[in-house]
């Protein structure tokens, strides 16, 4: 089945750009550690899903790209075609000369209902060229204008005229430092409106992927390409194929459908994160030699600690000890900053990916009181290696990881809010207090309903 | 001589037909293992529950309920047996491990034999199917029962949570479900496209899925040759056992009288679990003065409730009649939907999905687009219904978060 990705934005398109050449690059990459049928199988799962033929064999990404601005669309269009390897279609994009002021309103208000014909008849011809179709996945950034306002309003849009295809929405959180003196209140915009129109809300935090950029690979000038290779790998590393079952090595079909159901079934819990280990340079990759049971167990303590990457793990972080009143549980929670998961899917891939024991991620404790670990975890696996790393594994969790942010944006945004601060660019634009009330209750709810699980 | 000719062919009658019933049902047992339950001989009773539980499946038995254990088929025996009516309680206390019980059982399948064209349904429902076929009704699946859920325990208190968990997971796979749809219309469509002009039945025009694969893989052939050549064999039992059957409706008959008949009773009452005969009393009891309460209650209800209409007046009326007239109303809304659906005969059963060129005057067949416009107004019915009953819900809600002061009641995201 496949996936259609809309690509909004200046962040999401360069993202966009390095989704595809990853998945590409990974697809076609020689050190599979497989058998040429089973890359072959692996190749096949991989372009259905995110990539159409065209008559002169080179593949065409299945997305949409649109912006307010032509500058990035272009250099993303050029970058592509210069691969060789693959490329946009030549009618996918839409952008225009001006962008929208990094106001939320503007993209929201004004270059939605203006542009929404033009913008949902490219999303329709795409539709159309797929024999069947599981979703959208969305990528924008959070705290902008174009992005996430005309995200929010496009994804809305989708909502109301395919309710039944899954849509997950990829959002970029925006530096705790941060240029943009309204970016709280452009993320509480997005986010509360995509609460609403969203099936899930994939979330990548700056700070966390810049760190892992100057820890784990040693880079010294951080660019955004850099920092967009490493979601990309990581986005990668999870939808990629793997087996539909245990034991079975035929390729799951309908990847984005699974982990929703696996997820966010809750309508109040749709915040999914993403880790996964190793990551480190191709230099050091030479050098190194893993195991499951080592990998594993740094995974599980990134998780329940809330660490983003391997190193800087805080090990003295651990469960809850079973039999302990819920209320006492919490505060120790709190103390050691225990990260409760609702669910967790971990994707393996590599060698003797069948010998590795998920019994650390089967433990009640790490999981809300109401969902057996049974339910609450999930496998997939594939001994097919992932872009060059003899063994991987990756992690997507809908836990209490975004909490203390977002507790944190919502506050923010509240005291500015409380001062008026800023509030007529918004007003003159349509979106009124209450619309701004609205996004606070609503997200004030998900804060409280992520903190007593 | 000619009497005892005849008694011998008489005797050999019986086998025989029962051979054909057995050849003609899914697996039927040997008419060795009839003979043993008429005698009530227990070895006879595992064969006859399983035949039983393929019969009474909703759909064709597949992997899942055929993986039930023996113990969970008997009980939805019973359970499905129950609902279509079946009226002896002795089946209901057979024991469900299989180690007995085997003439309650035969009774129970001559009685589904005879009640209704049992072989015809089975046979519909295993026929090889060379067309593309689609169902334009859900009503015998609606009206069979399912197989039996995991029994959950209630006793302990459920969050509620978890059942809002579970509810999306099923609105997940429900949308799962509906892209597998749309994936196998777009891919037909696509087969009916391009093997147009290829069937030898004008009719028709173009191939089915089934008939491309038989091109594609002629092996595939060999397979559909014996699958037809057993349904044949099937066919033909099926019209044996139809010629013979009043032997085995005589030889039922002598069944029946080796049974102790049982107490006829007219109502069947549950029958009541771990709990003993005293307690049951007690519960009557309380029952009865429970009953009385609210006999008592009722009417002293009643009468305030007619005195004060009585000091209404003319606003009391004006409500009676508008109420009066708005049952009126729907109840003349419901009758028109009535008289036209009945004057329709509603589209049922399966029908082959055949494609004709737009124009070309279609033959005696279903038109899509009339099927998809009865499912959309039968839609759009079922929609405002549950509208309705989410506003009722809606409301009760908003009554009970009103009856607890200082609390403020967010209704969830849309989903």
């Amino acid at each position: 089945m496949s996936i259609i990705t809309v690509q909004l934005g200046q962040c999401g398109n360069q993202i966009g750009f390095e989704v595809f050449d990853t998945l590409f690059s990974d697809s076609h990459c020689p050190q599979g550690l497989c058998s040429k049928r089973e890359n072959e199988a692996y190749q096949a799962s991989c372009k259905e899903r995110f990539f159409s033929e065209e008559e002169n064999g080179v593949p065409i990404a299945r997305a949409v790209l649109v912006d307010m601005e032509p500058k990035v669309i272009n250099q993303t269009l050029s970058k592509a075609a210069q691969s060789g390897r693959w490329k946009y279609g030549q009618h996918s994009c839409f952008c225009q000369k001006q962008g929208s002021g990094n106001n939320w309103a503007y993209g929201y208000s004004v270059h939605g209902p203006r542009h929404e014909e033009s913008i949902m008849d490219l999303i329709q011809k795409e539709v159309e060229k797929c024999d069947s179709l599981s979703g959208f996945f969305i990528i924008m950034s959070m705290a902008g204008g174009t992005g996430s306002g005309l995200g929010a309003f496009i994804t809305q849009n989708l909502q109301d005229q395919y309710s039944n295809f899954l849509k997950m929405n990829h959002i970029i959180w925006p530096y705790g430092t941060g240029e943009v003196i309204v970016q709280n209140y452009n993320s509480i915009l997005t986010l509360s409106h995509l609460y609403r129109s969203s099936d899930a809300l994939l979330v990548h935090e700056n700070d966390a992927v810049h760190k892992i950029c100057a820890k784990l690979l040693n880079i010294k000038q951080i660019s955004f390409s850099d920092i967009n290779q490493v979601l990309a790998h990581q986005l990668g590393s999870v939808f990629q194929p793997t087996y539909s079952e245990e034991g079975s090595s035929r390729y799951r079909r309908n990847p984005l459908g699974d982990l929703m159901e696996n997820l966010v079934p809750h309508p109040e819990f749709k915040m999914l994160g993403v880790r996964n280990i190793p990551q480190m340079s191709e230099h050091s990759l030479a050098y190194s030699t893993f195991t499951w049971a080592g990998l594993l167990k740094h995974l599980r303590q990134m998780l329940i600690s809330n660490a983003k990457m391997e190193e800087g793990i805080d090990w003295q972080v651990r469960p809850p000890l079973p039999g302990l009143p819920t209320r006492g549980k919490m505060s120790l929670n709190k103390e050691l900053h225990f990260n409760t998961s609702i669910a967790n899917t971990v994707v393996l891939r590599g060698k003797d990916v069948h010998s590795a024991d998920l019994g650390g991620f089967k433990d009640p404790a790490l999981y809300t009181s109401w969902l057996e670990p049974g339910e609450a975890l999930s496998v997939w696996r594939t001994q097919r290696a992932f872009s060059k790393y003899e063994k991987s594994a990756a992690l997507v969790s809908n836990s209490q990881f975004l909490v203390q942010p977002l507790d944190m944006i919502v506050g923010k945004a509240w005291n500015m809010f409380a001062s008026k601060a800023y509030i007529h660019q918004y007003t003159k634009f349509g979106i009124e207090e209450e619309d701004f009330l609205d996004s606070f209750t609503l997200l004030e709810q998900v804060v409280a309903s992520y903190r007593n699980l | 001589m000619g009497r005892r000719r005849r008694r011998a062919a008489a005797a050999g009658a019986l086998p025989e037909a029962i051979a054909a019933l057995s050849r003609a049902l899914p697996a039927g047992p040997s008419p060795e293992t009839f003979r043993r339950a008429k005698f009530d001989r227990p070895e006879a009773a595992p064969a006859l529950w399983q035949l039983l539980f393929r019969v009474l499946s909703p759909l064709q038995t597949d992997r899942a309920s055929a993986s039930l254990a023996p113990e969970a088929q008997a009980r939805w025996v019973k359970c499905a047996l129950l609902s279509q009516g079946y009226p002896r309680r002795g089946l209901a206390q057979l024991p469900e491990d299989g180690s007995g019980g085997s003439r309650e059982l035969l009774l129970a399948l001559s009685w589904l034999l005879a009640r209704e064209p049992l072989l015809e349904r089975l046979l519909a429902q295993t026929r090889v199917r060379l067309g593309d076929e689609m169902p334009v009704c859900e009503c015998e699946a609606l009206a069979s029962p399912g197989l039996p859920g995991p029994q959950v325990e209630i006793d302990c208190p459920v969050d509620v949570r978890h059942l809002q968990w579970l509810m999306g997971k099923l609105r997940f796979r429900w949308r799962n479900l509906m892209a597998s749809q749309q994936e196998q219309c777009a891919l037909l469509g696509k087969i009916h496209l391009y093997t147009r002009g290829c069937h030898s039945d004008r009719s028709l025009g173009h191939l089915s899925v089934a008939e491309t694969e038989l091109l594609r893989d002629p092996e595939g052939g060999q397979q559909l040759l014996r699958r037809l050549q057993s349904e044949n064999t099937r066919l033909e039992a099926a019209l044996e056992w139809h010629r013979r059957e009043l032997v085995f409706w005589q030889w039922m008959d002598t069944v029946l009288d080796a049974c102790p008949p049982e107490a006829s009773q007219p109502a069947f009452l549950p029958s009541l679990r771990g709990c003993g005969a005293a307690e049951l009393e007690l519960v009557a009891r309380e029952l009865q003065a429970l009953h009385e309460e609210l006999r008592a209650a009722g009417e002293a209800r009643r009468a305030a409730w007619a005195a004060r209409v009585g000091d209404l007046g003319p606003e009391w009326n004006a409500a009676q009649r508008a109420a009066q007239e708005a049952v009126g109303r729907e109840l003349a809304a419901l009758r028109q939907a009535w008289e036209q659906s009945g004057g329709l005969v509603q589209p049922h059963g399966p029908h082959r999905l055949v494609r004709t060129e737009a124009g070309v005057p279609g033959g005696p067949g279903l038109r899509a687009a009339e099927v998809i416009g009865a499912l959309k107004s039968r839609e759009a019915c079922l929609e405002e219904t549950l509208h309705q009953l989410q506003a009722q819900c809606r409301q009760q809600l908003a009554r009970l978060a009103g009856a607890l002061p200082g609390l403020i009641w967010i209704p969830p995201p849309r989903r």
